[in-house]
């Protein structure tokens, strides 16, 4: 009996440790170990890239606007689709996927704004060296100019961040103007291209990294953004000097335009072309659902369902005819065909510009070798496989993205994971920038040049000389809604040219397609799918979050919100 | 002896002499097979039996503890303790009777009541200490003229029992006791067995045995005052508690048929507040939190099975469970850290000294969905789908529908169910009823020195789809085992595994649910040629057979080894020492298969096989998670009567608590093929595999204690503490310290109130005041910590990425919660009616919540730590009624609670609202923000003439414009007063016991619970979402412009409280209706001691208030798996 209760004693007292709570983490690095490892440091460093939305969320920003005809009721989407964003809702759209695809950038973008300011801080102080330190710091200093950007266009002048905050730290952060963002963007590109080299081919494993290029390119988007009304309501014309200057950098660095538009969305990561300046790549174990999220039923995607970026009629109409001429005119708010282009309303996609086909599946193409069949009988008793009459995975407006979506060459499936690349800033926009702001300068000539090159990529004929003024500027215009549709420029050039509440007054139309069976006439008739809530000009920027403007007594509304 | 003032006393009697048939035994084998056990259970409590001392002739007490011997033993026993001698001739005792005896301080005449029961002997006092035994068999011709015994019935008080009903067995003799507590019976000779019984008392057997005056003592019932109460490592006498905890027993937790324990809680316990959300197999825990919620961190409560903090106790066998017990209050101080939320002490059954006692039961249950909504058939889809298109449109004149009228009328037909099928989901996908299946069987006994408890159950549960492989099983095992290796050393072990399996499909369910009650009716779930189709979005619920599986094993075992040893030199101190080692460890196969539907081609006319979403190739996911919990527990206690009056009780202890978690997972894709789901069969190329893995480990230090005193258990004091070390803090903030007192006096107890109310039983008033915390928030938030993940991608390769978890918070500490409590307990009328009448308040303060409500995100921090900023204020009351009576043979207890808890927002580190009626401060916690719905706008003009919002049409909800700025926007929304958590709960239970029949009967409810449903507004969105009917009917039309619902594709600026439910429900929650075989009838046979038959339901019944269409319980969206009606038939043998 002693023994045993000896026994109890003892392993009581064996059982019992001191320093039991003394337990460091196990699933995770300390703060400390970051910084003094150099593979840390550049994983720290790669992550950061991840600050700049890709286009590829479930929710593409073509249904933001009239690019496409949003099905989707859910989350920021609708909101913005039906116009009825507010402080009150904004933050509907501040995540990935289903939640906007970071339409409302500012939790993401000041969180990276402030990862790379503690990177930089970190490196400026730390007495580690290696060899790719100083070019690291200049992809961080490139990656806030980009975050810095994405703030701008959405939010206007917004609150300028360059240092690392702790907890606890208080600060009254009040919004820079517009310009004084530009000139800090300005500054961080600057400051980062010396140590950053001029471009990586885009089979480099380094494709994807900041280059001097990027810095380029980023410089010569922002510079055209801060010239255009929105942002230049004095039209200072130094503002467009600017922006050509910094475009015409990148005219001679050595890129030039892929020579098939069509297949350029669709190369894989890592193909070999010359076009893309700074792009998102992806691999198969960290890609995209693109195409699952944008075809058909006949393909199992979900295309009409929430993710629809069905192509709006409003954009089909857009597509000049082969003749070289809009198939449309607008004057008064009323659209009328243009006959001289030849467009016939009984063969609406006959003879449109080719990159009608490149971007656009509709009735009779022929996509992965199927003929898409999207018409409906006159007696409405049977229909095309592709018709929203057999499913609702087929988009109501008839008609089905087709920029990014792969060729018969890769299947498509929920199971395959897409890799074609996401192009952040590509010749052809650089092109179009020049061209917009020589125009705005009163260089016409140049302007219909650089549109030109464009169109002669696509196989369009050139824009006659005797296309000048508003005429041109409508040219520079429809140029670039048709040739960057769906890359997510649409959303912010309507607003910055402050024709927005034109355009987005507009209804969204898709096409009834109606087949007599007996004769096999197919009859087409646009169709009003969508009345949008009245455009506002305080639209042009999004007003920040209800609660944020709360917390932030002294920075302000966006105007007019 | 102190603190142990009532004894189990179990005599089992073995008689090898005859069978009860009177037939000559045949052989030795057939008297084993015959044996007659009886059992009898007597409570008897110390102060009744040192009172009852030197009162006449055979009121002293014994005590005694044998086991198998003969007769001659015990009174040899009885003798030696030198109080009694005895007269009698040797021979006439029987010799090859062994009876066991295990009483303290019983009454010798029960004593000998008992001992003598199954004999024919009798015994006589001739004086105080003289007893003469006598046989009195057979003369049996010999009629006894006439003979009356007189004698007096008295409480464990010696107080007279006025009205006690004493009779005699298998008679219509019956007499009963006059004020004094006397009685006077006659019979015809002084033989046979007296029953006496008493409301609120335990009914009583003795053998008459030739005596002419009998006394009896009477005792409480059990599950009353005498209860004993499991408190923080320890039990309490309820009559002395002075805390605010609630218990209740197993027996009324096994009366239910859920397969879940914890939500058979639900009412039974005021002031636990049980909301089951979802009632899918092995999924379906509920939410619990004890005294509403009285933070916004994490609220739940802390769970301690036999004293770890375990998990799975919705998972334990019923059968196993002996009580589980609710620290409300400061009683839970003793738990410290954790406890701020209250403490659930779970304590399971051991074995008892006696003969093996075997005990089986069966049961077989049917199972459906309490309620499934009602969605709108095809046709009506089609119709307020094309209203939504139109209105999208914007009106135009002239429309082309969506759906034509040609193709509504064929939904309506029938006459196409190709092409216009009108689908009800949930009659496809749902069967009728699935089974549920349960099997135990126990085995308990001991002897002088070792007891056990051996226990296994098992139970099974089907998925209610049709074509799923939903299906859960549980494996109960248990052993538990007491040893007294010497006088003073007591060594046990409890070990038990509750292994389950858990198969479900490999989609997530409530996707399933989404796509079973969302799904369009107007696409085909199976062809009529048998071929099942898409479905919504190509995840046909019925295709989820094929498409793989997530099977969940989970083996956990728990161990308890405990020693106690009583220091014999210093009489009632005790130590007390436990070591606990939990593992568990679980394996998670998820499988997924690529599956394929059909599809009818309009063009082909053929029906053509589709890969639906999902893995191209088989994929496996094999995951192993491993935890442990260690635990070493230490107590010292302390127990000692000082001068008669003073008892005082101390404990101190120290307890140690590590634990750990792991897992490792593969995953391989690319499976040659189907059939066999090992990972080993995958491929084995680089890109087609994945592994991963992780690991965290905890660890308390805590030294706590008790100290209770109490005069004559009248004035009563307790005081009782923890010193808590948790590793999830920062070094200098480790340690807190917990305390709590509380104190009551029993007004019933003095002589002048006794004296004045004799009617009253007890008359209890308590108050309790301490300080808990509650640690729970992710460890190391002081310190910034990074993660592997968001790997980016440059050139065609993956580059790692890390980035930073929640920002650092070097000043993290408790939150702390102050509770003090009022109560007021009563028994009135020897148990007619009792009351409980508790008054809390509470208020919590450093609560760790997040910042974020003013921290700018332009700092752009990541997560933000948790910071001990809130004050919330909780407050309510729980009151308790009983009744319990006896009318003839029914016997029926009835017993109400209600439980109110209010929690009120003092500060949480508010932005300031727009508006003061939004502040969320001053509100309970998870109360929302909601635009005020007022009707829907009927006509243009109504529209025009009142703001709206920019997307509001005519048919949309009227949103009223609170701040009247002309503007409808978010200053328009205001902050609701209640949530989906309810403030009021309560429950009725009542029991009736008549002849062979018991009927359990269990309500319970809740009120003051709002939640938001946002598919209850949904209807005619481009989602093609199906609506519920409630939702088309009387909406909005052009041509029904009175309609009270919102048009279709209605828009609202936000959650309004049109789609704000009331969820306040009454439930049928239990109904169990028994019946028990005569043990006459039993008692033939000798193989079983008791067999009970019995039919039971789970969730009967339930009237809501105003969720009518779905189960009002669930508190939001009703696409998640439904609850469980349960219709249960059961048996249970006793053997």
């Amino acid at each position: 009996m002693k023994k045993i209760f000896a026994f109890i004693i003892l392993s009581g007292m064996l059982a019992c440790k001191k320093n039991v709570l003394d337990i460091s983490p196990q699933d995770r690095i300390s703060e400390d170990a970051v910084w003094s490892d150099e593979n840390l440091i550049k994983a720290y460093e790669n992550e950061l890239y991840n600050a700049i939305p890709h286009g590829f969320y479930i929710h593409m920003y073509s249904k933001y606007t009239d690019e496409s005809y949003n099905s989707a009721p859910c989350c920021g989407a609708d909101i913005f689709a039906r116009n009825t964003y507010s402080p009150d809702n904004i933050t509907n759209a501040s995540g990935g996927d289903f939640w906007g695809g970071y339409m409302y950038y500012w939790n993401q973008g000041y969180q990276y704004i402030r990862k790379a300011n503690v990177f930089l801080e970190q490196m400026a102080s730390s007495k580690l060296q290696f060899t790719d330190k100083p070019r690291l710091v200049a992809e961080a200093k490139f990656l806030r100019a980009f975050m810095y950007f994405e703030l701008i266009e959405r939010f206007g002048g917004v609150p300028l961040v360059m240092k690392s905050y702790q907890l606890g730290d208080s600060a009254s952060f009040v919004r820079s103007s517009f310009d004084d963002c530009i000139s800090a963007i300005g500054k961080d590109l600057d400051d980062a291209m010396p140590d950053l080299p001029a471009r990586y081919l885009s089979t480099d494993v380094n494709f994807g990294r900041a280059t001097q290029d990027a810095c380029m390119a980023l410089r010569s988007r922002a510079y055209l953004y801060a010239a255009s009304a929105l942002f230049n309501p004095t039209n200072d014309v130094q503002k467009w000097q600017k922006a050509a200057d910094a475009a015409e950098a990148l005219l001679n660095r050595g890129y030039s335009l892929y020579p098939d538009y069509r297949k350029l969305f669709i190369l894989p990561s890592g193909a070999a072309e010359d076009e893309y300046i700074f792009c998102r790549s992806f691999t198969s174990t960290n890609g995209h659902q693109a195409p699952m999220n944008n075809l058909g039923r006949r393909y199992g995607a979900y295309g009409g369902w929430w993710a629809s970026n069905g192509p709006s009629q409003n954009l089909v109409d857009d597509y000049d005819m082969t003749s070289g001429e809009p198939a449309f005119t607008w004057s008064g708010g009323t659209k009328t065909v243009n006959a001289a282009s030849g467009y016939d309303p009984n063969h609406p996609y006959w003879n449109r510009d080719p990159r009608f086909d490149a971007t656009i599946i509709h009735d009779s193409t022929t996509y992965h070798g199927d003929l898409i069949e999207m018409w409906i009988s006159k007696d409405g008793n049977s229909w095309g496989y592709d018709s929203y009459k057999q499913s609702s995975d087929n988009p109501r407006g008839g008609y089905i993205l087709k920029k990014f979506m792969p060729e018969a060459d890769v299947p498509l499936s929920w199971q395959t994971i897409y890799t074609n690349p996401w192009p952040y800033f590509r010749l052809a926009e650089i092109y179009l920038n020049y061209a917009e702001a020589k125009f705005e300068l009163g260089d016409e000539v140049t302007c219909r040049e650089y549109l030109n090159k464009v169109r002669e990529r696509a196989g369009m004929p050139d824009i006659q000389a005797s296309v000048t003024g508003d005429a041109l500027r409508a040219r520079v215009y429809n140029e670039r809604r048709i040739e960057l549709a769906f890359e997510e420029h649409r959303f912010f050039d309507i607003r910055r040219w402050k024709i927005a509440s034109d355009i987005e007054n507009r209804p969204i139309m898709g096409m009834d397609i109606v087949k007599d069976l007996g004769t096999g006439v197919t009859t087409y008739t646009p169709v009003q799918l969508l009345v949008k809530v009245p455009y506002q000009d305080k639209m042009n920027l999004l007003p920040v979050e209800t609660n944020e403007i709360k917390r932030n007594p002294k920075m302000g509304q966006t105007l007019g919100w | 002896m102190l603190g142990q003032s009532y004894y189990l006393f179990i005599n089992q009697y073995e008689s090898m002499k005859k069978s009860l048939f009177g037939c000559p035994p045949k052989s030795i084998r057939f008297y084993y097979k015959t044996l007659l056990m009886v059992k009898f259970i007597f409570l008897f409590t110390l102060i009744g039996s040192m009172q009852a001392m030197g009162k006449g002739f055979g009121q002293g007490t014994v005590t005694l503890k044998l086991k198998d011997v003969r007769i001659s033993k015990v009174i040899d026993a009885i003798r030696a303790q030198g109080n009694y001698r005895f007269v009698y001739k040797d021979q006439i005792l029987p010799k090859d009777e062994k009876v066991s005896v295990d009483v303290i301080n019983a009454p010798i005449q029960q004593v000998l009541g008992q001992l003598f029961l199954h004999t024919t002997l009798s015994y006589k006092f001739l004086s105080e200490d003289l007893i003469v035994i006598t046989n009195d068999e057979p003369a049996p011709e010999v009629r006894t003229v006439f003979a009356t015994i007189h004698g007096k019935v008295t409480n464990a008080k010696g107080e007279p029992l006025e009205g006690a009903t004493v009779t005699l067995k298998n008679t219509n003799k019956q007499a009963v006791t006059k004020a004094d507590g006397t009685f006077s019976l006659e019979t015809d000779d002084l033989k046979g067995v007296l029953i006496i019984s008493f409301v609120g008392m335990q009914a009583q057997e003795v053998a008459v045995a030739g005596r002419s005056e009998i006394n009896f003592i009477m005792q409480q019932l059990t599950s009353d005052l005498n209860d004993v109460v499991v408190v923080g490592y320890s039990t309490q006498k309820k009559e002395t508690l002075t805390g605010s905890v609630v218990q209740v027993s197993g027996k009324e937790i096994a009366k239910s048929p859920a397969p879940n324990v914890v939500s058979s809680l639900a009412g039974q316990l005021p002031g636990l507040t049980v909301n089951q959300r979802s009632g899918e197999p092995g999924r379906d825990d509920p939410s619990i939190f004890i005294r509403g919620t009285g933070t916004f961190g994490d609220a739940s409560p802390l769970i301690i099975i036999d004293g770890v903090e375990r998990s799975l106790l919705a998972r334990l066998n019923p059968q196993d469970i002996e009580s589980i017990s609710v620290l409300k209050d400061a009683s839970a101080a003793i738990y410290g850290a954790r406890a701020a939320n209250g403490v659930i002490l779970i304590t399971t059954k051991k074995g008892v000294k006696g003969k093996t006692a075997f005990n089986f039961s069966y049961n077989y249950a049917f199972q459906r969905p309490t309620k499934i909504p009602q969605m709108l058939d095809a046709a009506t889809f089609a119709e307020v789908y094309n209203e939504g298109d139109w209105y999208r449109k914007g009106r135009p004149a002239n429309n082309t529908p969506f759906y034509s009228d040609d193709a509504i009328q064929k939904f309506k037909d029938g006459s196409d169910p190709v092409l216009y099928p009108n689908t009800n989901w949930v009659h496809e996908v749902l069967r009728p009823y699935s089974y549920q299946q349960n099997v135990n069987l126990q085995a308990s006994g001991g002897s002088e020195t070792v007891r056990y408890l051996l226990s296994f159950g098992t139970m099974n549960q089907d998925g209610n789809f049709r074509h799923n492989p939903t299906f859960y099983q549980q494996y109960n095992l248990r052993s538990k085992v007491e040893a007294d290796l010497t006088k003073n050393l007591t060594v046990g072990a409890n070990i038990y595994a509750i292994l389950n399996n858990r198969k479900y499909s490999s989609v997530a369910t409530n996707v399933n649910f989404i796509n079973i009650l969302q799904a369009n009716p107007t696409i085909v779930a199976q062809y009529p040629n048998g071929l099942i189709g898409p479905g919504r979005l190509g995840e046909n619920p019925l295709l989820m057979d094929q498409r793989g599986f997530d099977a969940i094993q989970d083996a956990p075992i728990y161990s308890t080894f405990t020693a106690s040893y009583k220091i014999p030199f210093i009489k009632g101190l005790r130590l007390d020492a436990s070591y606990n080692y939990d593992m568990s460890n679980q394996f998670e196969k998820l499988w997924s298969i690529p599956y394929y539907f059909y599809e009818y081609n309009v063009t082909t006319k053929q029906y053509d096989k589709k890969q639906g979403t999902g893995t191209s190739t088989a994929s496996l996911t094999d995951t192993y998670r491993k935890w442990t919990t260690r635990l070493y527990n230490f107590r010292m206690t302390y127990e000692k009567m000082f001068f008669t009056d003073h008892h005082v009780t101390a404990m101190v202890g120290l307890e140690q608590q590590q634990t750990s978690y792991s897992d490792a997972s593969a995953y391989r894709k690319n499976f040659v093929s189907t059939a066999i789901d090992q990972i080993n069969v995958g491929s084995t190329a680089p890109a087609d595999k994945n592994n991963s893995g992780s690991a965290t480990s905890g660890a308390y230090n805590n030294y706590f204690g008790r100290l209770n005193y109490d005069f004559r258990s009248k004035y009563l004091f307790e005081f009782l503490f923890r010193y808590n070390g948790s590793q999830i803090f920062p070094q200098n903030k480790r340690y807190g310290f917990f305390p709590g007192v509380s104190a009551g006096w029993r007004i019933s107890e003095e002589p002048f109130f006794r004296n004045s109310a004799p009617f009253v039983d007890q008359l209890k008033l308590r108050a309790t005041y301490g300080q808990v915390g509650n640690d729970r928030v992710g460890p190391y938030q002081y310190l910034q910590s990074f993660s592997f993940g968001n790997n980016y991608v440059f050139g065609t390769s993956d580059v790692p990425g890390i980035y930073a978890n929640t920002m650092p918070n070097p000043n993290i500490t408790w939150e702390v919660s102050k509770k003090a409590d009022v109560g007021l307990e009563t028994s009135l009328w020897k148990g007619l009616l009792g009351m409980e009448l508790t008054l809390w308040m509470e208020r919590r303060s450093n609560i760790l919540a997040q910042p974020n409500l003013s921290v700018s995100n332009v700092f752009g921090f990541s997560a933000l730590p948790s910071q001990n900023i809130g004050k919330v204020d909780n407050h309510g009351f729980e009151l308790m009624l009983s009744h319990r009576n006896r009318v003839g043979a029914l016997q029926y207890n009835i017993a109400a609670n209600i439980a109110y808890a209010r929690s009120k927002i003092i500060f949480m580190d508010e932005a300031p609202q727009s508006e003061p009626y939004q502040n969320l401060t001053g509100h309970p916690v998870g109360a929302a923000l909601y635009y005020k719905g007022g009707g829907i706008f009927h006509t243009q003009d109504e529209l025009d003439k009142y703001p709206h919002g920019a997307g509001a049409q005519v048919g949309d909800i009227r949103v009223l414009d609170l701040n009247n700025d002309g503007v409808i926007d978010s200053k328009d929304q205001f902050r609701f007063n209640y949530s989906n958590t309810p403030e009021y709960v309560f429950g009725l239970n009542t029991n009736f016991q008549y002849k062979g029949f018991d009927l359990t009967v269990f309500f319970q409810g809740q009120t003051k619970a709002y939640s938001y449903d946002n598919t209850a507004a949904v209807l005619g969105g481009t989602d093609f979402a199906n609506a519920v009917v409630r939702r088309a009917a009387n909406r909005w039309t052009v041509n029904n412009p009175n309609g009270m619902m919102p048009r279709s594709d209605a828009w609202q600026p936000g959650a309004t409280t049109f789609f704000l439910y009331d969820d306040t429900f009454i439930r049928l929650k239990t109904l169990e209706f028994g019946y028990s075989l005569p043990r006459d009838l039993l008692s033939r046979y000798h193989v079983f001691n008791d067999v009970r038959v019995y039919a039971s339901a789970f969730n009967l019944l339930t009237w809501a208030k105003q969720i009518k269409w779905a189960d009002p319980e669930i508190g939001g969206d009703f696409t998640t798996y439904p609850q469980q009606r349960i219709i249960n038939l059961g048996v249970n043998v006793k053997f």
